[in-house]
């Protein structure tokens, strides 16, 4: 069984080399450059690094999911055909940081094979989490509005990345411990009966500090992202609706006093309900992504034929658009559809777990990377507003990336887990 | 807890399943309205790569071409002012006109047929290049137009009435299509002089007597007795309390007397005879008030309701005052009509479209436009018409050795003296060029618009057999 599980993720993984030796020799036939060598080396390194991979998940007898390599493979291979595309000088770090992204991912599945131990540090993830972000608030850089990164030497990272991860770890073992108690409520406010502050206490205090740094950093991004996660997990964890309503609540009302407060905030909210109002101006990154999403029609331009450098910054947060032009409606469709498999397996994984750790864990983790896409798909195509983060393996970024395959290594340890366990 | 998660996981995915519709929605119901904005600069980045095509005169001459000035690709139009109106200009600040307008995806190769060309040229990195138009004009007569017109403003238009080529297609005051974005303020800015106005397709003017070749017509039609009869000319016509007042008294005239010397009496008297439904009905099948099919937009003029005229009403419309309005271009073909017996030909300047490695992409033929008018009537008002050259009112049109056919118009307006109009054809028994020509607040047609005919019938004849 174990065997025929892997072979499924080597065959998939056949499909991701074709597609990405194809879209990297493509684009090099379109640059009008005869035969590069470049793209198709590009593509053997991205073959290697991920059969590599595999091929370490079958000696080591990992029974974890098949699918979920190959899904990251896929998103991450049509990054680096996007990035090539739009910034072919940085297609090469994208490569660096996918490799190092892959081996924090066997790492991962090395180190923590025993997932359950990681519920043994609880404080351990919350100081470490506090620390980075207080890091960041205090030596951080300014990019693009938000100082959310640190730079270290010529490297730059982005703390919250890996904050983010640390978060859903804290909460599955936080609330795996006291989900009773939690759920329970014995403490009435206004009707509602809320759990005892004793209980919820640390969790409200930990979970307050990180918004408020990250609304510091403005990050907004980010600040949905955690109180997203956050509430998905509660809900998880106690069943119950009031949480996440009174969550909603206080979210509403400090989005309301943030927007009152902080001028980015009020434009952000003003360029989705009507980004044609200042078309030169605050609304043309929203406005010439949804030219390029439209000027893709059904099949897209072809790779390498549209103009997606009309939007700035296309090959971080808005590489959806790029991908839309370029490969069509059908394009959007499929890298939506990878998602959706994602999510499916991932909470496929949690509802197999076979512990309350394990459930938390993996469906934290899910629920992430789910929320994470879907709030920069969402944003770039104009659905909700527009909150700088990037698209999950896509996107170009290091620290991104290395996060993204960290989630994906813990994943896989839990459904190894359950595998491994009889389910 | 499972059922929880299970929950979450419908939740998110449906979230997913919301953002493909919506993109979708947005693709199918926004998209050709997101392609087209205004701010979205892909097309005129698409545009800029693109070499347009050439566009010739009927003798190979280059009127607009697109060259690499700097490494960046420039349009531009060798013969100046020429012909900035009738092939207009490409501008990414002021948009296009004209040909350029017209014929845009075909200059620039972005017609569905060559779509996958272009695919395949851009897939190689291969410069897209579009396609050439030849046109029907000539480039000397133009050129010969503009000189005769000078500081007036007006038109000149010259046809081929056999297959409705358009020799020449020219408007005063121009402008220099070079140096459109330079100038711009200056030559938008003169509401009054009107720079930018292609007078030829889209200046509307009254017909004044060049009407009565119309009227006359329909009358003849109606009674070709009319032909044989004579009309007395006490220099006025009485109608009621209204007195349409005549240039003189011309006394006793038949039909082609009182042609040759543009008896308003007659013509008056004649388009009371039609009645108000046969004058609407007849002006109708000489193409008035119809869009012209034509490479160009053609303002479509303006006659009076057949229901509102009265008698007075009646008579002024018949000698082209009054209501009547209409573009040099429908008058040329007028001319045409008369000359073609009776048969009006689809005008038209484009006469081939070639693609860039000299395959022919369309190759329009000549068209019938209109049956105008009974070839018996066509040529009886021809015969007026010779007269009028031979011994009217355009005596300043005759050609040496051939008879021409004309007829003068000196229009009332509000804007100052009369506009001078001239439409003839030449040679009357075999016409190989119709013309029509108006000089703008001038007087009298005979005097300045009739020599202007003359000299570019005369040079037309040199070039079309």
């Amino acid at each position: 069984m174990s065997l025929s599980h892997r072979k499924n993720e080597g065959t998939l993984l056949l499909y991701v080399f074709l597609f990405v030796t194809t879209g990297l020799v493509l684009l090099a036939l379109t640059k009008g450059r005869g035969v590069d060598w470049q793209p198709i080396i590009y593509g053997a390194v991205v073959t290697a690094v991920f059969l590599i991979c595999h091929v370490f998940l079958i000696i080591n007898k990992h029974q974890g999911d098949p699918y979920l390599l190959p899904l990251a493979a896929m998103l991450s291979a049509t990054g680096l055909i996007l990035i090539s595309r739009l910034q072919p000088q940085l297609a090469a770090k994208q490569l660096v940081w996918l490799t190092i992204g892959l081996i924090c991912l066997l790492l991962v599945v090395l180190l923590t094979r025993e997932y359950n131990r990681l519920e043994e540090y609880q404080y351990v993830y919350i100081i470490f989490g506090l620390l980075a972000l207080v890091g960041t608030v205090l030596f951080g850089t300014e990019v693009g509005g938000a100082t959310a990164w640190i730079s270290i030497g010529p490297l730059r990272v982005q703390p919250v990345e890996l904050v983010k991860i640390f978060l859903v770890i804290f909460l599955a073992s936080y609330l795996e411990e006291r989900k009773e108690l939690l759920a329970q409520g014995t403490f009435k406010v206004m009707g509602v009966n809320l759990p005892h502050p004793k209980h919820s206490g640390p969790l409200i205090i930990m979970w307050g500090l990180s918004v408020v740094f990250l609304v510091m950093q403005k990050d907004l991004g980010a600040a949905l992202l955690f109180f997203g996660t956050f509430l998905t997990m509660v809900y998880i964890a106690t069943s119950r609706w009031a949480y996440v309503l009174t969550g909603m609540l206080l979210f509403l009302g400090a989005a309301g006093i943030a927007y009152y407060l902080f001028d980015h905030v009020q434009t952000r909210v003003s360029i989705w309900l009507d980004p044609w109002a200042d078309v030169e101006g605050k609304g043309y990154q929203v406005v010439q992504s949804l030219f390029a999403i439209a000027s893709g029609g059904l099949v897209g331009t072809g790779l390498g034929l549209g103009y997606p450098k009309f939007i700035p910054e296309v090959h971080t947060d808005f590489i959806f658009a790029a991908l839309t032009e370029e490969m069509g409606l059908l394009g959007g469709i499929g890298i939506i559809l990878l998602y959706i498999i994602f999510l499916y397996r991932g909470f496929r994984i949690a509802l197999l777990a076979g512990n309350g750790f394990g459930m938390l864990l993996a469906g934290g983790l899910t629920a992430l990377l789910g929320i994470q896409a879907f709030t920069i798909l969402g944003g770039v195509t104009k659905l909700v507003p527009l909150t700088g983060i990037t698209l999950p393996f896509v996107s170009y970024g290091g620290s991104s990336l290395v996060a993204n395959f960290i989630l994906l290594g813990l994943l896989l340890n839990v459904s190894h887990g359950a595998v491994k366990h009889g389910k | 807890m499972e059922n929880n998660i299970r929950r979450l996981a419908y939740g998110l995915i449906s979230l997913f399943l919301i953002l493909i519709l919506y993109l979708t929605y947005l693709q199918v119901f926004q998209g050709n309205k997101l392609v087209g904005h205004q701010q979205n600069k892909r097309l005129l980045a698409y545009e800029a790569e693109i070499a347009r095509g050439t566009i010739y005169d009927r003798q190979g001459r280059i009127l607009a071409e697109t060259k690499a000035v700097d490494g960046k690709l420039k349009r531009l139009y060798p013969m100046g002012e020429l012909f900035a109106h009738l092939i207009g200009y490409t501008s990414i600040k002021y948009g296009k006109t004209g040909l350029e307008q017209a014929y845009d995806r075909l200059l620039l190769g972005l017609n569905d047929e060559q779509k996958l060309d272009n695919f395949v040229n851009r897939l190689q990195g291969q410069p897209q290049v579009g396609n050439d138009l030849i046109l029907t004009v000539d480039s000397q007569l133009q050129g010969l137009g503009r000189a005769l017109l000078g500081n007036r403003r007006g038109a000149v238009v010259a046809l081929d009435p056999r297959n409705g080529e358009v020799l020449a297609l020219v408007t005063s005051p121009s402008f220099n299509p070079n140096l459109i974005e330079k100038t711009w303020a200056e030559i938008s800015g003169d509401e009054e002089k009107g720079i930018l106005v292609n007078r030829a397709t889209q200046g509307i003017y009254p017909p004044g007597s060049i009407m009565k070749v119309v009227t006359g017509a329909g009358a003849l039609v109606k009674d070709p007795l009319l032909g044989q009869a004579t009309y007395d000319c006490p220099g006025y016509l009485q109608i009621g309390d209204y007195r349409l007042n005549d240039l003189a008294v011309h006394g006793q005239v038949d039909f082609n007397r009182a042609m040759a010397v543009s008896c308003n009496t007659t013509f008056g008297q004649l388009g009371i005879k039609l009645g108000p439904q046969d004058f609407y009905d007849n002006a109708l099948a000489f193409g008035f008030l119809e869009d012209i099919p034509f490479d160009l937009p053609v303002k479509a003029g303006s006659l009076p309701e057949p229901g509102q005229l009265t008698k007075a009403g009646l008579a002024q419309s018949a000698i082209g005052q009054g209501k009547v309005v209409t573009t040099p271009l429908h008058m040329a073909l007028v001319a045409a009509g008369i000359a073609n017996d009776g048969v009006m030909m689809r005008p038209k300047v484009v006469a081939q479209v070639r693609s860039g490695d000299g395959s022919i992409l369309s190759n329009p033929g000549e068209k019938k436009w209109k049956n105008a008018v009974s070839s018996q009537a066509a040529r009886a008002v021809k015969d007026a018409m010779v007269q009028v050259v031979a011994e009217g009112t355009g005596r300043s049109a005759q050609l040496p050795g051939l008879a021409v056919a004309g007829k003068t118009g000196s229009a009332q307006n509000p804007h100052g003296a009369t506009h001078a109009w001239f439409i003839g054809f030449a040679p009357a028994d075999q016409p190989r060029v119709a013309v029509a020509v108006i000089v703008e607040n001038v007087g009298y047609g005979g005097r300045e618009a009739a020599p202007i005919a003359r000299q570019i019938m005369g040079k037309a004849l040199e070039i079309t057999r």
